[in-house]
């Protein structure tokens, strides 16, 4: 009787030996097919104009680590609530591109949530200083603008661009961009000229800047070839963007 | 005696009943928010010293990284192309420059809040979404894992709708085609070297 007692112990103890050594092989799984295989039919999007966008990305290198960088260090002397809720102004005022651009795109929904946003924000939240339709889940915001609507309705990147300052772009975006820029930002209704707008883009730049923990600086640091990194990040991120 | 017999019966039984480890294991995403809050800890623990701070963090991201697995899939078909000792200095290296990035970036956020948004699973393969709630912004941290015995196993990092891997498989994919496999190991060697420089240079 003992020796039957015995055995079946062993049996427990030498089973578990097994189920131990077939989880310490290297790949005891089948990792299943490769997600990411369509990368390899070629990059994202084109770039026939790399040399000069590698150019423009250069001296947008140097504006930043030199101008801008340097400008928004000064504004943190600014309390960070305070820049925060300037940040969240601006965006509020980018109601009218995100509205429209919902509605071109038939998202009546979407452009229902929005408009929700800004009257919201603009009462409670103080003109937009503060961002209370946050804690509604059901009014995250429906971010649009004129480039994703073209690629809504199939229009492609067209080729890469960097733009001056602007940066990461495409075709069909900096045509979007301008569409924005001239009908649709509320800024433009605001009576100031070319040069002042210029100004206050660049305040509201500063200012995204100054509340940033170094995204470009660690972009840097991990890529072999930041102008890559980028461009491939513009594209798939632009991607989703249209498919959402 | 005879109670003992049916004991063990009992308990060989009992094991029976329990074929499927994967119905025990928690989900993905407790395994992912085991990892992060451990990391997270080690961060915020002023008191550790930073080589051992560094060692820890390194072991836990090790154990919930595939790196291998990550390496095959970013290097895509150059992998197929390079040589075993080729593949295997990839590995070494890429493994160094993914765990700096990834720490380098949590880093910044050791203060800010992580929310855990929506999981899905499918196939043995899962997708954890999070997002780490800063002043500025809401930034949407998506986590790709792939289901190893009972452990998932993070196999790639989707951040603001970018993923880690296909954007280093384009990259990498350029500069292989450009200088080869040889050139690509050597210019991700220089980069290690640079990125523990900074580091080096930073701690006191």
């Amino acid at each position: 009787m003992k020796q039957v007692v015995s055995w079946l112990a062993l049996l427990l103890v030498l089973s578990t030996g097994v189920n131990a050594l077939a989880q310490s092989t290297d790949h005891p799984f089948d990792p299943g097919p490769d997600p990411f295989a369509e990368e390899d039919e070629g990059p994202q999007i084109s770039d026939p104009l790399e040399s000069f966008n590698r150019g423009v990305f250069w001296v947008n290198d140097k504006m930043y680590f030199y101008l801008l960088k340097p400008t928004a260090r000064v504004f943190r002397v600014v309390p960070q609530p305070v820049r925060s809720s300037v940040d969240k102004a601006f965006t509020n005022l980018g109601f009218p591109i995100r509205f429209v651009n919902n509605l071109l795109q038939l998202k009546f929904w979407n452009a229902t949530v929005e408009f929700d946003r800004f009257l919201i924000n603009t009462t409670i939240g103080l003109g937009g200083f503060f961002d209370p339709a946050s804690n509604i889940p059901e009014l995250a915001p429906r971010n649009e603008d004129l480039g994703q609507t073209l690629g809504h309705y199939g229009v492609g990147q067209g080729f890469y661009l960097v733009l001056p300052l602007l940066g990461p772009s495409s075709l069909r975006d900096g045509i979007g961009l301008s569409g924005d820029y001239y009908f649709l930002s509320a800024w433009n209704y605001t009576g100031l000229n070319f040069i002042e707008r210029t100004g206050v883009t660049a305040g509201e730049t500063v200012n995204f800047l100054s509340l940033d923990k170094d995204t470009y600086e660690q972009i840097k640091k991990d890529s072999l070839d930041p102008y890559l990194f980028i461009r491939n990040a513009y594209a798939q991120r632009r991607q989703a963007l249209v498919d959402k | 005696m005879k109670t003992a017999i049916r004991f063990v019966i009992l308990l060989l039984a009992g094991s029976l009943l329990l074929p499927l480890p994967a119905l025990a294991t928690p989900g993905p995403t407790d395994q992912v928010r085991e990892t992060i809050d451990k990391v997270l800890d080690i961060l915020r623990d002023k008191k550790l010293p930073d080589g051992e701070r560094r060692t820890q963090l390194s072991s836990l991201i090790r154990s919930r990284f595939d790196f291998a697995l990550m390496s095959q899939w970013t290097l895509g078909q150059y992998w197929r192309k390079a040589t075993d000792e080729q593949q295997k200095r990839f590995i070494g290296l890429y493994s160094d420059l993914l765990e700096e990035s990834y720490l380098s970036k949590i880093e910044k956020y050791t203060d800010e809040k992580v929310a855990y948004l929506s999981e899905k699973v499918e196939d043995g393969r899962a997708e954890v979404a999070t997002q780490i709630e800063t002043a500025s912004a809401n930034i949407p941290l998506t986590y790709r894992l792939s289901l190893e015995g009972d452990r998932w196993m993070v196999f790639d990092v989707v951040i603001e709708e970018v993923s880690l891997v296909r954007n280093y498989r384009s990259t990498f994919g350029e500069i292989a085609r450009k200088d080869g496999i040889d050139g690509l190991l050597k210019q991700v060697a220089e980069k290690v070297e640079e990125q523990k420089a900074a580091r080096n240079g930073k701690t006191p």
